[in-house]
């Protein structure tokens, strides 16, 4: 089994409107984002809403083009771009926050693609704690997970946070064990 | 407990706004009137119109008094909000009135009100409000109708009154009111907000070189609510408010 049908399954075998910390190498990277929104989201029908604080979403949607997923139902909420100052042309499915640590605005953001297209079921995938780390400190961090899973839980919306396995503390473990419901490694490359 | 239980049992106006009504434990209360008062450009005007436009959209009818802006150029800036359709006023639920207008007709031409002119507006504005049957009132904003009445005797009791005939009449209000950042009180003469059921804060926080936009409710007769402060987006879905984070003792959380 690909790591792409693993990561899907695994979520599959979920009950509705989980919310994971999925623990994952870099070489297993694209394999994964292949697996939740081209095998997972679109088995069910879903629209994702996926936050990055690591990589700028053109990259992201430029791989996404070489993997051939399709974008037409993934959404971008954009926090590293206008720090690095690499927004130059918007996208429009992305959504851009001035930098990662307006935990509150990155909030906002998703909560308004929800509501933008209300009763459609979503999934919103976080990427990725480690980052959000590297720009806020534990608690206020903490508390913006808390609230976040909470009120997407409330909306029926899946939610996946990705921790790089190499960065991933003790203090993270601990929070992510804390907010999310399930916790998930995969096996092999 | 009594006295509770009965405070929770007044009936709601639901400004439709999601996270304020959640603030408010089900929506303001019924007839009370509310001072919306922050500093320039925090989004008080947006804010109101909200209130009004879900007001129209589920059969409470809204009336807006424009004081300071034109209201036709009021409409024009309006934020293209998805559950806002200009029928709703062509259709008579939601009105706009510009009070220079409304002076000038009750032959209010003074800089200076006194008590009778008071008298004479209140009745004025009681009257439209009965007319077209409102149930959601907006002045923005009653600083400037507070500029007119000058002594603070006479702002009491302009907004005691107003606010108990609207009141009577099972109209909710919201009131604007302009403040300066640094100001330690919610309203310019120090007495609105003391009258007021509500008072609905809006500003700017900044945080390590963030600025945000946030809101509070300082205080609503007639039910619990949260007094902590909200961050604050104004969006084509209307007001969206997420709360404050405090991540524990970070500096220059204001
Ligand atoms: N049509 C619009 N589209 C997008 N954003 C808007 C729109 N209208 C207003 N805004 C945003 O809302 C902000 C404040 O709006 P608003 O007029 O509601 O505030 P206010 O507190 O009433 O201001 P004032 O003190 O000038 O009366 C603007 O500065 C702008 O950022
Ligand atoms: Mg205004």
């Amino acid at each position: 089994m690909t790591t792409a049908t693993q990561i899907a399954e695994k979520l599959d075998a979920l009950p509705e409107s989980s919310a994971v910390a999925l623990k994952i190498r870099g070489e297993q990277y694209f394999d994964v984002i292949r697996g939740i929104l081209d095998i997972f989201a679109k088995k069910k029908e879903m629209d994702s809403i996926y936050v990055t604080a690591t990589i700028p979403c053109q990259s992201i949607m430029n791989a996404l083009q070489v993997l051939e997923i399709d974008t037409e139902r993934i959404w971008f909420v954009d926090c590293i771009s206008q720090i690095m100052m690499s927004v130059g042309e918007k996208h429009p499915h992305a959504i851009y926050v001035e930098s990662p640590t307006m935990l509150e605005n990155l909030m906002l953001k998703v909560e308004y693609l929800i509501r933008r297209a209300e009763g459609k079921k979503k999934l919103v995938i976080l990427d990725n704690i480690n980052s959000l780390a590297i720009h806020n400190n534990i608690k206020i961090l903490s508390e913006f997970l808390h609230i976040l899973v909470n009120n997407l839980r409330s909306k029926n919306t899946y939610t996946i946070i990705f921790s790089m396995e190499e960065y991933e503390t003790d203090e993270m473990t601990n929070m992510l064990n804390l907010v999310c419901d399930e916790s998930m490694t995969l096996e092999g490359g | 407990m009594l006295g509770r239980d009965a405070r929770d049992r007044r009936e709601r106006c639901k400004t439709g706004i999601e996270g304020l009504d959640n603030i408010l434990n089900g929506g303001v209360p019924r007839g009370n009137t509310v001072l919306v008062t922050g500093s320039v450009g925090t989004g008080k005007t947006s804010l109101c119109l909200e209130f009004l436009v879900h007001g129209s959209n589920s059969n409470e009818p809204g009336l807006y008094v424009s004081v300071t802006e034109p209201c036709d150029k009021l409409l024009k800036n309006i934020i293209p909000y998805d559950f806002f359709d200009e029928s709703l006023i062509t259709d008579g639920k939601l009105h706009f009135i510009d009070l220079p207008i409304v002076y000038e007709r009750l032959g209010l031409e003074k800089a200076e009100f006194d008590f009778e002119e008071v008298a004479i507006l209140i009745s004025a504005i009681a009257s439209i409000v009965h007319e077209l049957g409102i149930k959601r009132l907006v002045i923005d904003s009653i600083t400037s109708v507070c500029y007119r009445l000058k002594s603070q005797e006479n702002i009491r009791d302009f907004i005691l009154k107003l606010g108990s005939v609207l009141s009577e009449m099972g109209c909710t209000s919201f009131l604007v009111s302009e403040i300066s950042p640094a100001e330690e009180r919610y309203s310019l003469y120090g007495v609105e907000e003391a009258i007021a059921d509500g008072v609905i804060v809006t500003g700017n926080l900044e945080r390590r070189g963030d600025l945000l936009r946030t809101l509070q409710v300082v205080k609503m007769r007639g039910t619990m609510h949260s007094r902590a402060k909200y961050v604050l987006d104004l969006t084509t879905v209307g007001v969206l408010l997420v709360p404050l984070l405090k991540g524990g003792s970070v500096a220059g959380g204001g």
